[in-house]
C-alpha cells in the first residue's frame, strides 16, 4: 500500500542536518512512503515566535497545517520542536473557534484555510505506528546486534503532557522499542528524557554545553557506543557542538550521534553514503566497523 | 496523581529508606530503612508520620496543611518530587529532600534563597491607580490569563527539577519565581516595571523550554505557556536583553528568506566571535554550513508572501 504524507522538513533538515532529510527520504523509499514536501512553508518559529506573539505563532503554524490540508494528507515532521509547535497549534485551532477565525483571516490573503482535517506525526511514529513492527522486522537485513545505543528523546516529543495526552507520543519508549527491534541494545542512563539545552545555545552557550555534557557523560559511562535522537536540534548540540562540550567540560567523548532514520537505515541495509553519515562532526566509523559493511548484508550477524 | 489506589490486593507493609542528615552534626548524609504497616489509601505523609511517631522521634520533615495548599511538604520520592500530603505511598520508597536545595535537617530544606530572590521582584501589586475599595473593577476576562498561575502553592518542586537552575551561577530565577512574577505582570492593575524585572533580574530568556517544571507541578500549572512565554513577550517588546534580540533576529531572517538559516541567525545574534569561528571551521567542511546559501543566495520565492501573512497576523487580533 502506498502511503503519502505532507512533509515539513524544517530548517535543520534543510540546513545544518541535511543528512536527516536525505536519510528520511531513503528510509521512506524502502517502504513506498511518499513524502511530499510543502512548498514555501515558512517556519514553525521554534521557541522564538512564541516569545514574540501568540498570534504570530498560531498563524505561522496554522499556515503550514493549511498547506498540508490542501495536499489532503497527514503532516510529517522530523524535528521535535517543529512537531510540538504544529501539534499544539493543530489541537488549539481545532478546539478554539476564536483563535481559528483569527488565523484564517490572516491566511485568507493567500487563499488558505485551516479546517482541522489532518493529524501531525513525527517520522518516528510513521515507522513504529503506521508501518508497524511487523513490516519493519521483515525488512531488516542486518540486525544491529550488540550495538549499544543510548536513545535521547528530546523534550518536545514527550512534553508537555497536555499535547501528548492522546496518541503514540505519550508512550516515550517508542524509540527504545524501535532500537530493540533493530537488534540494538538499549543503554539505560540518566538524562535520556532530559533537555539538551539547544534553545539557549544561541544566547547562553555555556548552559547548553554543560547540560548536554552531563548527558554525554552518563551515556558514555553506561557503555553507549552511540546516541540516537529523533530531533535534529538535540543532534546539533550533541554532534556539532561536541568538541565545544569537550572543551567546556575538559573531557573526551567521541560519541557518534545518529538520527533515527540513519539507525533504521543501517539495519535495513542502506549504505553510509545513502544515509550521509559523513556529514557528522563526530565520525561514525566505529559504529560501521561494529555492525559490518552495509554493502555486504549479513544473513546471520554474529552475536556480540 | 490519581487519588484512587491502583493496588488490587492490600499489601501489609511499606518499605521506606529515609534520607537523614543534620549538617550541624553529620559529615555526610545517610539513609535509614524502616518498615511501616500499610493502611488503605496510605499517603506518603502517613508513612512519614508513622516513622516520626513510632520509630524516629528526631526525624525532621515539614508539613502544615495536609491539604495541598501550603506547599511545604514536597519531597523527592524515588527521585521525583511529590507532595507528601497528596500522593499515594509506594510500597518501596526512597525519600529525600528536594534536590538542589540547602538541607536544614533530614527532609527539611531552606526556602531562604527562593524568598530572597522573590523579594527582589517586587512581589506584590504595584498599583497604577489608587485603590478605591472593594470590589476591584475587574472582569473575568481580565483575570483569565492568570487563573492557573494563582493556583501556585510555591512547593518548589519545579525549582528542584529545573536543569538551568542546576548550572552554577546561571542567574536564572527559575519557574516558581517566574509564575509569581507573571501573575503580577499580567494583572491589569499592575504598573510595576515587570519587563525589566523579567528580563534582567529573573533572566527569563534563560528558560530552555524543556517543560520539566510542568511535568512535576502538583497543581498542573502550564508554566511555560502561561507564565514564562507571556513574560518573554513582555521583555521582547522592551527588546533589551540578548534573548529578545535573538528572537527579533530569528523573525527577521525568516521574513527575509522564507526560512531560517542558522548561520545567518548566529551571526546576527552573536556577531563573529572566536567560538563562532571555531564552530564554522568545524561545520563548513562537513557541509553543515553552506556559505553560498547563507550569504549569497536570496530568499525563497515565497518569502514575500510568508512575510506578509506573518505581518497581517498582528492586525487580525
Amino acid at each position: 500500500m502506498k502511503r503519502t504524507y505532507a512533509y515539513f522538513p524544517g530548517c535543520s533538515a534543510k540546513g545544518t542536518c541535511r543528512e536527516l532529510d536525505l536519510s528520511t527520504h531513503a528510509v521512506a523509499a524502502l517502504f513506498g512512503i511518499d513524502l511530499v514536501e510543502l512548498e514555501n512553508p515558512g517556519c514553525t518559529g521554534a521557541r522564538e515566535f512564541r516569545a514574540i506573539s501568540e498570534q504570530l505563532h498560531l498563524t505561522a503554524n496554522g499556515r503550514i497545517l493549511a498547506l498540508a490540508e490542501r495536499q489532503g494528507c497527514d503532516l510529517v515532521a522530523v524535528c521535535d520542536t517543529c512537531l510540538l509547535n504544529l501539534m499544539e497549534t493543530n489541537q488549539r485551532l481545532k478546539a478554539d473557534a476564536v483563535a481559528r477565525d483569527a488565523v484564517n483571516r490572516a491566511l485568507a490573503q493567500e487563499g488558505l484555510t485551516f479546517e482541522g482535517k489532518i493529524e501531525v506525526k513525527h517520522f518516528l511514529w510513521v515507522l513504529t505506528e503506521d508501518i508497524g513492527e511487523q513490516q519493519l522486522r521483515e525488512r531488516i537485513v542486518r540486525p544491529l546486534r550488540g550495538l549499544r545505543v543510548a536513545p535521547f528523546y528530546g523534550c518536545h516529543i514527550q512534553r508537555p503532557a497536555a499535547a501528548y495526552a492522546a496518541g503514540p507520543a505519550g508512550d516515550t519508549p517508542a524509540l527504545d522499542r524501535l532500537c530493540r527491534l533493530l537488534g540494538a541494545e538499549v543503554v539505560q542512563y540518566e538524562g535520556s528524557n532530559k533537555c539538551c539545552g539547544f534553545h539557549v545555545v544561541g544566547v547562553e552557550e555555556k548552559i547548553a554545553l554543560r547540560m548536554s555534557g552531563s548527558h554525554l557523560t552518563n551515556a558514555k559511562s553506561n557503555g553507549a557506543q552511540c546516541i540516537v535522537t529523533p530531533c535534529p536540534l538535540c543532534h546539533t548540540v550533541f554532534d556539532a557542538y561536541q568538541p565545544s562540550i569537550e572543551r567546556e567540560l575538559k573531557s573526551n567523548y567521541e560519541v557518534p550521534v545518529l538520527h533515527v532514520s540513519q539507525l533504521v537505515g543501517l539495519a535495513l541495509g542502506l549504505s553510509p553514503e545513502n544515509l550521509a553519515l559523513s556529514r557528522h562532526v563526530v565520525a561514525c566509523e566505529g559504529i560501521l566497523a561494529h555492525i559490518g559493511d552495509s554493502r555486504a548484508p549479513q544473513t546471520a550477524a554474529p552475536m556480540a | 496523581m490519581s487519588p484512587f489506589s491502583k493496588q488490587t490486593t492490600e499489601p501489609d507493609k511499606v518499605r521506606v529508606r529515609l534520607y537523614r542528615f543534620d549538617p550541624a552534626v553529620d559529615r555526610t548524609p545517610r539513609y535509614e530503612a524502616y518498615e511501616v504497616p500499610h493502611t488503605p489509601r496510605m499517603r506518603i505523609m502517613d508513612v512519614l508520620n508513622y516513622v516520626h511517631e513510632n520509630m524516629a522521634v528526631d526525624f525532621g520533615y515539614r508539613w502544615l496543611c495536609s491539604a495541598k495548599k501550603c506547599g511545604t511538604c514536597a519531597v523527592n520520592v524515588n527521585g521525583s518530587p511529590k507532595l507528601a500530603c497528596w500522593e499515594e505511598a509506594e510500597l518501596e520508597m526512597t525519600i529525600e529532600p528536594l534536590s538542589g536545595m540547602q538541607v536544614i535537617r533530614d527532609l527539611v530544606t531552606s526556602r531562604d534563597a527562593f524568598e530572597a530572590l522573590l523579594a527582589t521582584l517586587s512581589p506584590t501589586l504595584v498599583r497604577k491607580a489608587e485603590y478605591r475599595g472593594f470590589p476591584e473593577p475587574l472582569t473575568a476576562i481580565q483575570l483569565a490569563p492568570t487563573a492557573h498561575l494563582r493556583d501556585c502553592i510555591q512547593c518548589l518542586a519545579c525549582q528542584s527539577v529545573c536543569p538551568v537552575l542546576k548550572q552554577p551561577d546561571s542567574g536564572f530565577a527559575g519557574p516558581a519565581l517566574l509564575v509569581a512574577l507573571s501573575e503580577l505582570a499580567q494583572d491589569p492593575r499592575d504598573g510595576g516595571d515587570r519587563a525589566r524585572l523579567a528580563g534582567e533580574v529573573a533572566q527569563v530568556f534563560k528558560c530552555v523550554s524543556c517543560y520539566e517544571c510542568e511535568r512535576v507541578c502538583p497543581v498542573d500549572i502550564p508554566i511555560v505557556g502561561e507564565a514564562i512565554e507571556p513574560l518573554k513577550r513582555l521583555v521582547y517588546q522592551a527588546g533589551v536583553v540578548p534573548g529578545a534580540r535573538h528572537a527579533r533576529a530569528f523573525l527577521d531572517v525568516v521574513k527575509a528568506r522564507g526560512y531560517l538559516n542558522a548561520a545567518v541567525l548566529a551571526l546576527k545574534t552573536k556577531g563573529l566571535t572566536l567560538n563562532a569561528l571555531r564552530l564554522a571551521l568545524r561545520l563548513v567542511p562537513r557541509g553543515k554550513i553552506d556559505l553560498g546559501k547563507a550569504f549569497l543566495k536570496r530568499g525563497a520565492p515565497g518569502a514575500k508572501v510568508i512575510s506578509k501573512t506573518y505581518e497581517s497576523s498582528e492586525e487580525v487580533k
